[in-house]
């Protein structure tokens, strides 16, 4: 392999295989799937899959800011929920655009711009009792602006807030703390109807791109699946390389002992600055492209509560290990969607029947128990042996 | 003289009514090696803290370098790179990371995040790391994880981080405690070798290391200085006698 990407890759074949990994399940899904293969694949289950991606993509993030960096962060799911919300309003809003279009091409008399433009606020405000376009839906018509918020948006709360937190030295729990505060304080607003954002509604319809109506669902979950996919495989890389760099081995010293990294002259703040806005901006593309293939995102997704999951998918994978960040959070994610989807079978007692959808949370918490435990380093762990033996 | 490194006047600072610094005033010349002695609470830790910049004073002045800078309102971290090291009394080094990591880190080099991340090794900086990984015995040591090292090692790699920030001013919190004598002789050489090109200003509360280090003494008592001058000189000093030494 040539080239320093090349060389890097050679020193740490984990990269590699990972990425080798990930193509294959890429490929594998693509020949199974309704679009492109025989079908064994099913539409639904390829967008479960590809919101896991998603899930695997901001754990990578958790792992970067918690398990390198030590900043347990219990709110990077505000930054997921809100790169969603920015790439909703395009979406609902173009979308419901091109309905009222095609519906004034019907009418009788042309509707004039400003009718339209009433319309399309009707249909969307509607249900929150409004019609006016609130301010925070300036650029919605703008699929170019409105895909630099989806980035500039989290980026610039987590700068915000970041620098108030570090710069006063809020460390360990009571960050957490703040950090949990942050997120329930954003979803209480983004509850509320005049927030703008359509209260507890949230966004819907999102599956549907505008202007390709036509198209199947199967071929658009396909497209979300390669893109979620692609920016899992960027974000590892991009992640790997700065945990390996001399940045990588400051911020595990800041992680380890935070005083002495300032005697040795660096500004710790402006590292944890940088790893936390890092890691919201990774967090909102992972929410941009999760929102498109769930479909709908209300306020209660960025609840403290998923925060919390996503401490608990890293911890379980393995902190300080990516890998081990996309394994928690693929197994526990898919296995949470297994039992409470209603797959699982209850399991009847005769006296007491099992429900796994009431019961899933019992058995995730004793797993979190028993991880903390007795096996601190998580899955991701147990492939230490075979990494450390090659990348030394 | 045409001035002193570092210059404290007439510095106080205490916490919850408990002046752990009186009034207390301390020059340190360039190129000079000093050895602060007292019992404990006599405020020597507090005294490093705020040269450092962890602590601030509640009153006095600390002046730094030629250009007579303050270091009251400075970061830690500016302080650090305006060259003043410091060795903490338990060593503290970063386990996780191999020797050269921890050297190489605490190499003078660019400090900002831009710089680190696309930070490439070369030659001249891994012939420094070598050179001081050498000085201070570890050379057979430098792909090893620093938690594996023992405790006098650990001690050494601390001494070693600091001579890499190539500071001019080393302050040392008693680099000898839990040392074998074989390895206290050691740091007396690292530490007397390192006060060749810098100053150096080590905390101990072992007697024999003082001597070793043949320097000036200060001796500090409830957060002032006591007496000053050689060994011989304040060890029969009456006061130093009474509230240090006769116990």
């Amino acid at each position: 392999m040539q080239g320093p990407l090349g060389k890097f890759m050679l020193k740490h074949p984990s990269t590699l295989v990972f990425l080798g990994l990930l193509s294959l399940f890429t490929i594998i899904v693509t020949i199974g799937s309704e679009a492109f293969g025989y079908g064994f694949v099913s539409t639904s289950f390829v967008k479960t899959l590809g919101k896991t991606l998603c899930f695997c993509l901001i754990a990578i993030a958790m792992d970067l800011v918690w398990g390198y960096c030590g900043i347990l962060s219990l709110g990077h799911f505000a930054f997921f929920g809100l790169g969603g919300y920015m790439i909703g309003m395009w979406l609902m809003y173009e979308r419901t655009r091109l309905i009222v279009i095609n519906a004034a091409e019907n009418a009788q008399i042309p509707m004039t711009h400003q009718e339209i433009q009433d319309a399309i606020g009707t249909q969307i405000f509607g249900v929150v009792g409004g019609s006016d376009f609130p301010l925070v839906w300036a650029f919605s018509h703008l699929f170019w602006v409105q895909l630099a918020l989806v980035v500039l948006v989290p980026g610039i709360l987590a700068l915000i807030f970041g620098w108030l937190a570090f710069r006063s030295r809020v460390t360990g729990v009571y960050l957490s703390i703040l950090t949990q505060a942050m997120t329930l304080a954003l979803a209480l607003y983004l509850f509320q109807n005049d927030s703008g954002l359509r209260g507890n509604n949230g966004l819907s319809g999102l599956q549907n791109l505008p202007g390709l109506e036509s198209t199947d669902q199967s071929l658009i979950s396909m497209w979300f699946f390669w893109a979620s996919a692609f920016a899992l495989g960027l974000g590892y890389l991009l992640v790997k390389l700065i945990v390996e760099s001399k940045l990588g081995n400051v911020v595990r010293a800041i992680r380890d002992d935070e005083a002495r990294v300032r005697f040795l002259g660096y500004n710790v703040e402006v590292y944890k600055l940088f790893i936390f806005t890092l890691t919201a901006v990774i967090a909102a593309i992972a929410g941009a492209l999760y929102y498109p293939q769930a479909g709908i995102i209300n306020p209660a997704e960025i609840a403290p509560i998923a925060s919390i999951y996503l401490a608990v998918w890293v911890a379980i994978g393995g902190r300080g290990r990516i890998y081990g960040a996309v394994i928690g959070a693929a197994v526990v994610s898919l296995l949470s969607s297994w039992f409470t989807g209603g797959q699982a079978p209850d399991i009847s007692l005769g006296f007491y029947t099992i429900k796994w959808v009431d019961w899933w949370l019992v058995l995730l918490g004793i797993s979190f128990v028993i991880v903390t435990l007795y096996v601190p380093k998580g899955i991701g762990g147990l492939f230490d042996k075979f990494t450390k033996g090659a990348e030394q | 003289m045409s001035g002193a490194l570092l210059e404290v006047d007439g510095i106080s600072v205490s916490f919850d009514g408990f002046k752990a610094i009186n009034n207390l005033s301390f020059n340190i010349d360039s190129g000079e090696l000093r050895a602060i002695i007292g019992p404990n609470g006599a405020g020597k830790t507090t005294f490093m803290d705020i040269i450092t910049g962890k602590t601030r004073p509640d009153s006095g002045k600390v002046i730094w370098g030629e250009e007579n800078v303050s270091l009251i309102k400075k970061s830690e971290s500016d302080i650090a790179n305006m060259g003043i090291g410091r060795k903490f009394q338990k060593p503290t080094v970063f386990e996780d990371q191999t020797t050269r990591d921890n050297l190489t880190m605490a190499l003078k080099n660019k400090r900002k995040p831009w710089a680190v991340l696309f930070y490439h090794s070369n030659a001249d900086d891994r012939a420094k790391v070598d050179d001081i990984a050498d000085e201070i015995g570890l050379s057979d040591h430098l792909d090893r994880r620093a938690g594996d090292l023992s405790h006098g090692q650990k001690q050494w790699l601390e001494i070693g981080m600091l001579l890499a920030q190539e500071p001019r001013l080393l302050l040392v919190d008693e680099p000898a405690a839990g040392m074998t004598v074989d390895e206290r002789n050691h740091t007396v050489t690292l530490l007397r070798r390192a006060a060749e090109t810098r100053a150096v200003v080590v905390v101990e509360h072992d007697m024999e290391f003082i001597r070793n280090l043949d320097c000036k003494v200060t001796v500090l008592h409830e957060g002032s200085v006591l007496a000053e001058g050689s060994l011989d000189h304040v060890t029969q000093n009456q006061d130093v006698i009474d509230v240090y030494l006769g116990r």
